[in-house]
């Protein structure tokens, strides 16, 4: 069943024209509706948008995790390391892909973590499901060396502890320990820093930084703060409704931005350092993705739209070598 | 000063029973401060450095262990029956998490009548008016009168929170995070009508975020908190421009900031923020300060004003203080 990437430059991670649909009661959701996106060896992709736009669901979608009932990928591929793995068995997957060649670090230091457990216990468990580790001894020296990775003062004693006498910045550590245990090649991060506090955040955008340095993880970046985007990201991908309307290196984004949004995102939050009166906000609301508009999904919402934007979706330019773009009107080039 | 908080201390007392943790948490330990009528004073900090405690505080959701909270020159404490009516007219909050602070049985109307009728006797044709005026105050159409909030976005339930605390023509709005739960597109919008309704009303906020570009565009002045004090206070303008205290310093370094040509100082501060059980003695900061000094363990530094409103609680400042002037 493995099939390999015909031979090119291969980036880590390439997912293709990806579709993910969630069957509800009120119809079918296309929660990721035709993803493409890269991930080269220890490079930060940026996947940047609001709650509901489908950045999660893509992260899903690529581990394979997507709610059992509902979820369903109904067409493209993700080729990690030259395998595609919407086509391994389940059981495969499980055993020699998820957690182990990549992993996931979700939103919730608090609920990610089981208060009954030691946290020796659970960053211990990947070790052992995946047969890095055994027997109580080696379990725990094994434990050790991941905490002390990711930084934990005294590592030794507090792998006794339980999550509760963790505070919330160590909670994260350990959370993110559990995920690099067996040192998987792409690590996804789902919002990793939206609930600390500013001082904590900073010490965590820059333990990743360094984890990546040392080993060449890929990281895909879960965030809807251009802040931590920016901070961290060598590419930003930037995702409206379900689809990524634009993709670049993080300076293009930030400073040429060629997608409405992207520069609408951008203008309304307000930025230290610089006083504006007012900022400029973007009206309305994002559509639904049960029945999308046939046209451009910002049209409704854009300052720019012609006739054309509402009728047709726009196909991608390439503005830049690293620069993509799906606009009928990109800023550029009426600059 | 319309609100003025003197010398406030809150202390819970942990334990009792099966607790494992037994002792006392100072929250709030003596923080004074004054909010003038039509300005907006914000409040930062990290998480458990009291800036909620000290709002409940102020809307009379806790009583002060010591110290007092003046509200046009009355202590709360101190009000008498018919004057905290009228003071739960004139104050009121819009919270966090627009998804928990509306009931879900309630219709909107319901909501937002609420507070009107706690206050007064009004006839059904009148309320009706009122409820659609204050919607289409906060950008609703009429007819979201009529639906439960399940039905809004998490913009619209915002602004049917704002809604609700403008229903009593308050003078005083306490603000805790109100776009922090927000989608980052919505929170522009909700941030510009709070704006705009305190203009026209003339409102007075006190905001608690922990967003500094936030606080920095949306705040008159600001009140910097650590584990339950004031560290540093003064024009939002002036602190933000030139922060004296460390902790502000290091707080306005580590902001991550939407330019990837800016890199976050990770040098700036050590450490994570202490138990408000067991503060650090002397100056509570010490131990993550990268200035401190020997005394800084021993001794609390005093509450200093620095000229052109501007105040901080710090040592260094005596010495550098000294050197400037």
């Amino acid at each position: 069943m493995q099939q390999t990437v015909p031979a090119q430059a291969q980036p880590l991670l390439r997912v293709e024209n990806l579709q993910t649909h969630l069957y509800l009661r009120r119809g079918v959701l296309k929660a990721v509706d035709g993803v493409s996106l890269a991930v080269g060896t220890g490079e930060t992709l940026g996947l940047v948008g609001e709650s509901g736009c489908g950045k999660t669901m893509t992260c899903l979608s690529i581990l394979r995790l997507l709610p059992k009932q509902s979820g369903r990928i109904v067409e493209g591929q993700v080729w990690l390391d030259g395998i595609d793995l919407t086509r391994l068995p389940e059981q495969e997957m499980a055993r020699q892909w998820r957690g182990r060649r990549v992993a996931m670090v979700t939103q919730d230091p608090m609920t990610s973590l089981n208060p009954v457990f030691t946290v020796g216990d659970q960053v211990g468990a990947p070790l052992r499901a995946h047969g890095l580790a055994s027997g109580a001894r080696g379990v725990r020296d094994a434990a050790v060396k991941v905490l002390r990775h990711v930084r934990i003062p005294s590592a030794e004693t507090r792998l006794d502890d339980y999550p509760h006498q963790f505070s919330g910045g160590m909670r994260q550590r350990v959370v993110s320990a559990m995920a690099l245990a067996c040192q998987p090649r792409l690590l996804i991060l789902d919002e990793p820093t939206s609930n600390l506090d500013v001082t904590i955040q900073v010490q965590m955008i820059e333990l990743f930084r360094e984890l990546q340095n040392d080993s060449g993880l890929g990281i895909i970046l879960i965030t809807h703060d251009l802040g931590v985007a920016a901070a961290i990201c060598h590419r930003v991908a930037v995702m409206y409704a379900g689809r990524i309307v634009e993709v670049g290196d993080v300076r293009t984004i930030y400073r040429r931005a060629a997608h409405p949004y992207t520069r609408a995102l951008l203008d309304s939050i307000p930025h230290l350092g610089v006083r504006r009166e007012r900022l400029a906000s973007i009206g309305g609301q994002p559509p639904s993705l049960i029945d999308p508009p046939s046209g451009c999904r910002f049209a409704p919402r854009c300052a720019h739209r012609t006739a054309q934007c509402e009728r047709e979706y726009p196909p991608e330019i390439q503005l830049a070598p690293h620069h993509t773009v799906a606009c009928w009107h990109p800023l550029h080039e009426q600059a | 000063m319309l609100v003025e908080l003197r010398n406030l201390r809150k202390h819970f007392t942990l334990g009792g029973g099966l607790s494992f943790r037994r002792g006392t948490v100072f929250a709030v330990d003596g923080v004074s401060f004054g909010i003038a009528a039509g300005e907006t004073f914000a409040l930062v900090g990290e998480s458990g450095c009291g800036k909620t405690t000290i709002a409940k505080m102020v809307l009379m959701l806790e009583r002060p262990s010591s110290g007092a909270v003046h509200f046009g020159g009355i202590d709360l404490q101190a009000m008498s029956g018919a004057e905290t009516r009228s003071y739960r007219r004139q104050v009121q909050a819009v919270f966090q998490d627009p998804f928990a602070s509306l009931n879900p049985r309630l219709r909107v109307k319901t909501i937002i009548a609420e507070p009107i009728l706690t206050q007064e006797r009004v006839e059904r044709a009148v309320l009706r008016r009122r409820i659609e005026e204050l919607l289409d105050i906060v950008g609703l159409p009429a007819g979201a009168a009529d639906l439960f909030p399940h039905e809004f976005s998490g913009g619209q339930r915002q602004r049917i929170a704002i809604a609700r605390a403008l229903a009593p023509n308050p003078r005083f709005i306490v603000l805790d995070e109100p776009i922090s739960a927000l989608d980052v597109s919505i929170r522009a919008q909700i941030l510009n009508l709070l704006a705009d309704i305190q203009q026209r009303f003339g409102l007075t906020y006190l905001v608690i975020a922990h967003d500094l570009a936030l606080v920095e565009h949306f705040s008159d002045r600001v009140g910097v908190m650590y584990l339950g004090n004031l560290v540093e206070s003064g024009p939002t303008a002036e602190v933000f421009a030139q922060p004296r205290h460390p902790y502000t310093q290091a707080l306005l370094a580590s902001v991550l900031r939407p330019d990837p040509d800016h890199r976050p100082r990770v040098d700036a501060i050590r450490g994570e923020i202490a138990s408000a059980m067991s503060p650090p003695s002397g100056c509570k900061f010490h131990p993550r300060c990268p200035h401190a000094l020997e005394h800084c363990a021993v001794e609390a530094p005093a509450w200093r004003d620095l000229g052109g409103g501007c105040a901080a609680a710090c040592h260094l400042l005596e010495t550098s203080h000294a050197q400037s002037a």
